[in-house]
């Protein structure tokens, strides 16, 4: 069975003391690989700790990249009892500094020039939150906002995990996501640990290719895109066994292939206000999900999936108290996600009620602010954003000649991150079915895109 | 001496080896990367780290988001490249 912590320091002292010279942490330094025992991890991560407790900041941002000293400082400042505020160094520079001022950081952690150009987001005088730990997400708005979770509500998250799918000591879960994403933190690090396995800290996206032959995992956590990739360039190593795929739904080419290399695929379904994962797929039918043990899900009339899992929730939007009211009712989070219970109980994702496109990389898109900018920038009425394997936008009318459009859409999209950036211009060759009110029905037209 | 050319014909190259259905089709610095030629983001990371290996610079990642046409690679590893 599984351990349960309540924290990430009760996860580190006892795999310290329960594992002293156990492989932990496995890293690239000089292009040879070196290990961090959890004996040694917990000994770095507490003296670190006393440095931060000793420094003056109540709130510490840091730029995630995903390196070992960056775990190191995010297990330090929570157990220094700092705020810590996760932010990914490569979102384009308009979100990142929005980003860093609205997570009301005092300190930064992380590339030295990007410190430096982040200097005047930060405050003199942060509040605190001992064991929160911020998230950003599209959540409902474009405009992003911080989750607040905590190092309990992400360990309660890792056991749900764990409970379900379960790795040993003997396992190396390779960690090649993004650690500001929940899903990477989770499913990328906390899982590996908290079941005493080994975690190899992937060398950054210029390594995707072949990180898997250098660290020779047995465990491996990816969204849909990423594993696409590795099986489309075959960069998967012999001795990987299972595959955890999140953030995103995994088109059935991506499923079948990993299969046919003899790899076993989970899904897991979850969003970062309930800390990443609620629901796994453990049998033959990877779209049919067992829900995690502390989790209850339900489906309200309208097909909405809502779920109740009192340990892993968040705590709210960081200072959106209402947009938290309106997710959170009564201890039950809204997910804007459709589906229905099989008879087994197990959940089967439908599709989704809210504007919002989940892309192949895990992030997620709301539309209607986005198709706010490409309208005024096309200074056209009738077009959507859809499409599952990138974002296409669909015009009113018969085709035309793309290139003016083109033209006046790529300042926008390059303001975006590349997964968000426009990937084709179609028409829909006549009018867009609108209600009774002029709103575009989005549903009748991904109906129809469905129908073969 | 590397020329603009150079560039983009290696670039186009590389490309071409990543996606050999786009054999063929034609290239040039106006070309939009996601849309015209059907790379995704992870397909452009290789692309990106081929041509960092061949030209033997390197684009920082936080510059990678605002490559959007081949032009704009280009241009990244011209101004990269060492002074001849």
């Amino acid at each position: 069975m599984p351990m349960r912590f309540d924290g990430f320091e009760s996860l580190l002292s006892f795999q310290a003391r329960s594992l002293p010279h156990a492989p932990a942490l496995v890293y690239e330094r000089g292009e040879e690989q070196q290990v961090c025992t959890y004996g040694e991890l917990f000994l770095l991560i507490q003296q670190r700790a006393k440095a931060l407790r000793a420094a003056g900041c109540h709130s510490l941002g840091v730029l995630c990249d995903g390196s070992f000293s960056c775990i190191i400082e995010i297990f330090a400042a929570v157990l220094g009892g700092k705020r810590v505020s996760l932010f990914n160094e490569n979102t384009p520079d308009e979100l990142l500094f929005g980003q860093v001022a609205s997570a009301q950081v005092d300190c930064l952690w992380g590339d030295g020039e990007l410190c430096e150009v982040l200097s005047p987001y930060i405050v003199k005088e942060a509040p605190g939150g001992a064991g929160q730990i911020l998230f950003f997400t599209s959540g409902t708005t474009s405009v992003s906002k911080a989750v607040v979770l905590t190092d309990k509500s992400l360990m309660a998250s890792a056991y749900n995990g764990s409970a379900l799918l379960p790795l040993t000591q003997a396992d190396r879960l390779l960690c090649l996501l993004p650690l500001d994403h929940v899903f990477g933190f989770v499913c990328g690090l906390l899982w590996g640990l908290s079941c005493g396995a080994a975690v190899a800290l992937g060398r950054g996206p210029r390594h995707y290719g072949d990180d898997c032959g250098f660290f020779k995992p047995t465990a491996l956590s990816a969204v849909p895109l990423l594993l696409g990739f590795l099986l489309q360039h075959r960069a998967i190593n012999p001795e990987l066994q299972l595959v955890l795929v999140g953030a995103g739904g995994c088109p059935p080419a991506i499923l079948q292939g990993a299969k046919a290399m003899g790899l076993r695929v989970h899904f897991g379904y979850g969003l970062t206000e309930t800390s990443s994962g609620v629901a796994l797929s453990l049998g033959e039918d990877p779209y049919a999900m067992t829900v995690c043990p502390e989790d209850t899900l339900s489906i309200a009339p309208d097909g909405e999936v809502l779920i109740y899992a009192p340990t892993c929730l968040m705590q709210g939007y960081w200072q959106h108290p209402e947009d938290t009211a309106a997710a959170v009712k009564n201890g039950v989070l809204y997910t804007g996600d459709v589906g229905r219970l099989d008879e087994q109980g197990r959940l089967i994702l439908t599709g989704r009620k809210k504007e919002m496109l989940v892309l192949p990389d895990g992030t997620k898109l709301f539309l209607p602010e986005y198709e706010g900018a490409i309208r005024e920038a096309l200074g056209r009425e009738g077009c959507i954003v859809e499409g599952k394997t990138g974002p296409i936008l669909l015009l009113e009318g018969v085709a035309q000649d793309t290139a003016p459009l083109w033209e006046k859409l790529l300042p926008l999209i390059r303001q975006r991150p590349r997964s968000q950036q426009i990937v084709k211009i179609d028409f829909y060759g006549g009018p867009l079915p609108r209600t009774a009110s002029g709103k575009i029905m989005r549903w009748a037209i991904q109906r129809k895109g469905e129908q073969p | 001496m590397t020329t603009r050319q150079d560039i983009l014909d290696k670039t186009r190259e590389i490309i071409i080896e990543s996606l050999p259905e786009l054999e063929g089709q034609s290239f040039d610095e106006s070309t939009v990367i996601n849309t015209d030629t059907g790379i995704d983001s992870m397909g452009f990371t290789l692309i990106i780290c081929r041509l960092e290996a061949a030209f033997n610079v390197r684009i920082p990642n936080r510059q990678w988001q605002k490559l959007s046409t081949l032009g704009d690679v280009v241009d990244a590893i011209e101004k990269r490249l060492p002074k001849q």
